[in-house]
């Protein structure tokens, strides 16, 4: 009789060979696992385009696509699982976007004519240029190397109590009462019930494939199995989930089509949302924590969403209850990719902080991650938000926080390359008789003040546009409002809160701290002789030292640490005092999600003696070797003092070996540092503590360490499956304990 | 008041409880051939040459900016140490802190006591990692613990091996026992030299006889020391790194009961 861990162990060896299929359909993916399966041989799909540009969009554009993908979607039913479903392919794969696209769908015939006619500089036919054309931003885009978020990702979360109490087949009719009661927005609601149609179809070849499976199936115990998962899945078809295992599956089923459409959805409190069917089935006798914890596995399997667990309410009460435990020991338990976020608040049960910082350094996963409950919420609070709305916006992305099914932020979507602008304001500083440090900050902020401007009026337009281009057909169905306006969340949102990330703020803080330091101070230099350098890329090995030598961020108290808070002071001023249309706020944050190399690429040499090309810094994160010591603490600090305070991030990236081999001693280090960070400010702790030996050899060669799970940035990711640059820029920020 | 230091190094996991901030003084009065900070030796700025971090520019007069040319040994006053070290104090915990190390910091005794004053009253623990080769009452008896080395029992294996006599050691360790503050002995094993049945069991037995022995520890030889006396053009003195297995052996003889 198979138990639950042999289970887990057969899912683990399934995993594992996915992710090697996978490399092999996609080549490197510096992306989130995303739990997506290998397509078979015979996958395919023919998008049906309704634009001139050889794309589709809108209503009709989006449903018609979603249920030709979704029904390109065979079955995944694994008798091993208590669930079912998985996703593999999406809509966005058809516009030509070739940031996402797999190998496999470049290498389809005819794809990469379409590709190399349909490509613009920024997301290729995902956006409809011809109808909301923004050839006056493109310049200036270019200029500051900005991603202006135009038809970026769908990051806002969905509230899963809406579907939860609903179920699919509630949803329907609320869009068929919504068609009744606003006959304006039939088109609308028409697109919505397609889509729900599709999905129900889609469970459908599920229920299908499973009475298929159950007379085949030898073993017993699975044959059982399957047979409960055939009930699950017709009593979620239509009605609200009533048991545990029913919630799971729902949110199972969601996920799979908010993924299909664009990739994206969002996850939410797990433990939260999940508590009342868990405690109703314990109570009912239905249901024991083995097999909550193998359904939780399960479910994290399936889509490694982002969740929060833990936390307090807003009336500052601990939220941790049985199911926080259970979701970190599920996790442990299938021991795969997953981004599981702990929030962090003085009134939270520590025993829970020690036993997620325990599952963190025993698994070396990268997850949980940690985030800070007092500073995000007061943060966002800043925004004109009461303390309970602040208190719901939740760790849901990779650096990104938002209300459920209230907000719609846009965020991480939306990024400054601030060593751009830096570049920008140099070259105007050039023929300037009288250069200084001083002269080039007043530059950089008058540049820096156009690019916020290029970004807000990019917001603007996705705002009143991305409704008719890409609207939000899944997620509006957990969106407050949509169905019952006939709206789509980007109209009906509560809460504009839009994200704007500024990227390079260690290059940009470093190559003032050295101009300062070796041209103003020091006079060991000029700024002649620095543009001399700049051009000749270096050519001078000794200035570039000289500028590479000079105090950096996170130093600990130097020059360069002075300037980052400078900067942040004034990429917070300049994003918080853009003007924007009625209620839409634009939030300051420091994040370049995986984008460091390609920012770099855009960025000539810089005065931190960096070369022309080469990665610009991560995040909010120093350069690499920005301390002989490499003080965990010192980092830790400077982050904490440049965070931007209006409930978005500047995330600690952390890799981390304590070298020790006591638990009880790795814990409490993590744990001080945790608290440490957070007593100082800091907002969100992404942290792979590692063993630094294992990380370099898989660097060696990842194929010899195919489960090894590492958090790139917000996301953790298979090792194996980065990109060799990827795979160094982990590397190159780890840091370890002083022996 | 000034001290003269090497570093003051940041999130130190093994050197005392907890996370710390390890301070190392420059100057030691002993001449350990294994020393792995022999930069620690001399009490006066040095500078540390590392050949093949050199570009060859002929600018050295005029700084050296690729870290070939290290000035080594900065001088501190104790309000600059504070100011550091409170950086860190959110990570300390109740057991972590401050660890004067060397270098000998008994060689700085008025300084570190200085030091120890404005850490103690902001709050701070102070522990301190020292040879025992000299010795101060009132500055050890203030310390959250002593790491103190006890390297050969044997007098003159220890004037061989370590410049001075260890008689001084052993009686400062006894002297300090009575003080009740908690004592980390170590041995720092150098395979047929300190490693050998006779000097651990010697030593073993000795600690047993201290009343406040908090922890008796051997640590196994590294050569981290080697590189540096090549930057200070000393020559090579390698010995034989411990294997695990050798370790374990050592171990059995370390046992204190």
């Amino acid at each position: 009789m198979l138990s639950y861990a042999d289970r887990l162990a057969e899912l683990r060896k399934t995993k594992i060979r996915h992710t090697l299929e996978k490399k092999e359909q996609n080549g490197y993916t510096d992306l989130d696992d995303f739990g997506t399966v290998p397509l078979p041989k015979d996958y395919q799909v023919t998008p049906w385009y309704n634009s001139e540009n050889g794309s589709f969009y809108g209503l009709d554009g989006m449903s018609e696509n979603f249920c030709r993908v979704l029904n390109a979607h065979p079955a995944y039913v694994d008798p091993m699982e208590m669930l079912c479903g998985r996703w593999r392919d999406m809509l966005v794969n058809y516009r030509g976007d070739l940031h996402y696209l797999p190998k496999w769908l470049k290498n389809r015939p005819g794809m990469r004519d379409f590709i190399e006619k349909g490509i613009t500089n920024q997301w290729s036919r995902r956006w409809d240029e011809q109808r909301f054309p923004y050839d006056d931003l493109k310049a200036a885009q270019k200029k500051y190397n900005i991603t202006s978020g135009i038809d970026g990702d769908a990051h806002f979360a969905c509230d899963y109590r809406i579907g939860l109490s609903l179920g699919f087949g509630g949803l329907l009719q609320k869009i068929r009462d919504g068609r009744l009661e606003h006959p304006d927005k039939k088109d609308f609601y028409d697109a919505e019930e397609t889509c729900v149609l599709a999905m129900l179809d889609f469970i459908d070849r599920h229920v299908k494939e499973i009475r298929r499976q159950i007379p085949e199936e030898p073993r017993e115990e699975l044959r059982d199995n399957l047979q409960e998962m055939l009930s699950t899945c017709l009593a979620v078809r239509t009605d609200p989930p009533k048991t545990f295992r029913q919630a799971c599956q729902w949110v199972a089923f969601f996920n799979c089509f908010a993924r299909i459409y664009t990739r994206d959805g969002a996850g939410f409190q797990l433990d939260g949302l999940l508590y009342p069917y868990y405690e109703r089935d314990r109570e009912n006798g239905i249901l024991d924590d083995e097999t909550a914890k193998f359904l939780l596995a399960n479910l994290l399997l399936i889509d490694p969403h982002y969740y929060q667990v833990s936390g307090v309410d807003a009336n500052d009460r601990d939220m941790t209850n049985r199911l926080s435990y259970l979701i970190l020991q599920a996790a442990e338990a299938i021991n795969i990719s997953c981004n599981l976020t702990v929030r962090v608040h003085p009134n939270c049960d520590p025993a829970f902080l020690d036993f997620a910082v325990r599952c963190l350094v025993r698994n070396k996963n990268g997850y949980p991650r940690f985030c800070n409950d007092e500073a995000l919420t007061q943060g966002y609070m800043r925004c004109g938000v009461d303390k309970a709305t602040a208190r719901e916006r939740i760790a849901v992305g990779c650096n990104w926080m938002c209300v459920p099914g209230r907000e719609f932020p846009m965020n991480d979507t939306v990024k400054i390359n601030i060593a751009k602008v830096l570049e920008v304001a140099l070259e105007e500083m050039r023929g300037h008789p009288e250069k200084s440090t001083s002269l080039l900050f007043s530059l950089f902020c008058k540049h820096l003040q156009a690019a916020v401007e290029t970004v807000a009026r990019g917001v603007e337009l996705h705002l009143d546009h991305i409704a008719e281009v890409t609207p939000e057909l899944i997620m509006n169905l957990q969106f407050h409002g949509a169905l019952e306006k006939g709206e789509d969340a980007s109209r009906c949102a509560e809460l504009y809160t839009v994200g704007v990330d500024g990227a390079g703020l260690g290059t940009v803080a470093d190559s003032f701290s050295a101009m300062e330091c070796r041209i103003e101070q020091e006079k060991v230099l000029t700024f002649d002789e620095l543009y001399q350098a700049l051009d000749n890329d270096f050519a001078d090995a000794r200035i570039k030292a000289m500028l590479q030598s000079a105090p950096r961020y996170c130093g600990g108290n130097t020059l360069g640490d002075t300037w980052a808070k400078k900067l942040t002071t004034a990429f917070t001023e300049a994003v918080r005092q853009q003007k924007m249309t009625g209620t839409r706020q634009l939030l300051p944050g420091w994040f370049s999600w995986a984008r460091t190399v390609e920012y770099g690429s855009a960025v000539g040499a810089t005065p931190n003696g960096r070369k022309a090309g080469e990665p610009i810094s991560h995040g909010a994160n120093p350069n690499p070797h920005f301390r002989q010591d490499g003080a965990v603490t010192a980092q830790s600090n400077g982050i904490a003092a440049v965070q931007c305070g209006y409930g978005n991030t500047a995330p600690l990236q952390l890799e981390f070996d304590p070298c020790t081999d006591n638990e009880e001693e790795a814990v409490s280090f993590v744990t001080r540092l945790i608290q440490g960070h957070f007593s100082k400010g800091g907002t969100l702790i992404n942290i792979n503590v590692l063993d630094k030996e294992t990380l370099l050899a898989a660097n060696k060669d990842p194929s010899l360490y195919p489960d090894l799970v590492v958090r790139v940035t917000g996301f953790t990711a298979y090792f194996a499956s980065l990109s060799p640059a990827f795979r160094q820029l982990v590397v190159d920020r780890f840091l370890s304990g002083s022996r | 008041m000034t001290g003269i230091l090497t570093d003051i190094q940041r999130m130190s996991l093994h050197d005392g409880p907890g996370i710390r901030t390890t301070i190392f003084c420059k100057g030691c009065p002993l001449r350990c051939d294994w020393c792995h900070n022999p930069e620690c030796i001399s009490p006066t700025v040095q500078t540390l040459f590392y050949p093949e971090k050199c570009i060859g520019c002929g600018q050295c007069n005029e700084g050296c900016y690729t870290g070939a040319r290290v000035r080594c040994g900065e001088t501190y006053v104790p309000e600059e140490v504070l100011r550091i070290v409170s950086e860190d104090v959110p990570y300390y915990g109740t057991d972590g802190g401050v660890t004067f190390s060397g270098g000998e910091p008994l060689a700085q005794a008025a300084f570190v006591q200085k030091c120890t004053d404005l850490l103690q009253q902001a709050g701070i623990n102070v522990a301190i990692e020292t040879s025992l080769f000299l010795y101060d009452e009132a500055l050890l008896s203030r310390m959250q613990c002593v790491m103190a080395d006890l390297k050969l029992f044997d007098e003159a294996q220890h004037i061989r091996y370590t410049g001075v006599s260890n008689r001084p050691i052993l009686t400062h360790l006894r002297a300090l026992d009575k003080l009740g503050v908690p004592i980390l002995l170590r041995t720092p094993v150098i395979p047929g030299i300190t490693g050998t049945e006779e000097n651990l069991r010697a030593i073993a037995a000795f600690a047993r006889s201290l009343n406040h022995l908090a922890e008796y520890r051997l640590l196994p030889y590294h050569p981290l020391g080697e590189e540096k006396r090549r930057a200070l053009s000393l020559p090579p003195h390698p010995f034989a790194v411990p294997t695990a297995e050798e370790m374990k052996e050592y171990q059995r003889y370390a046992e204190l009961c």
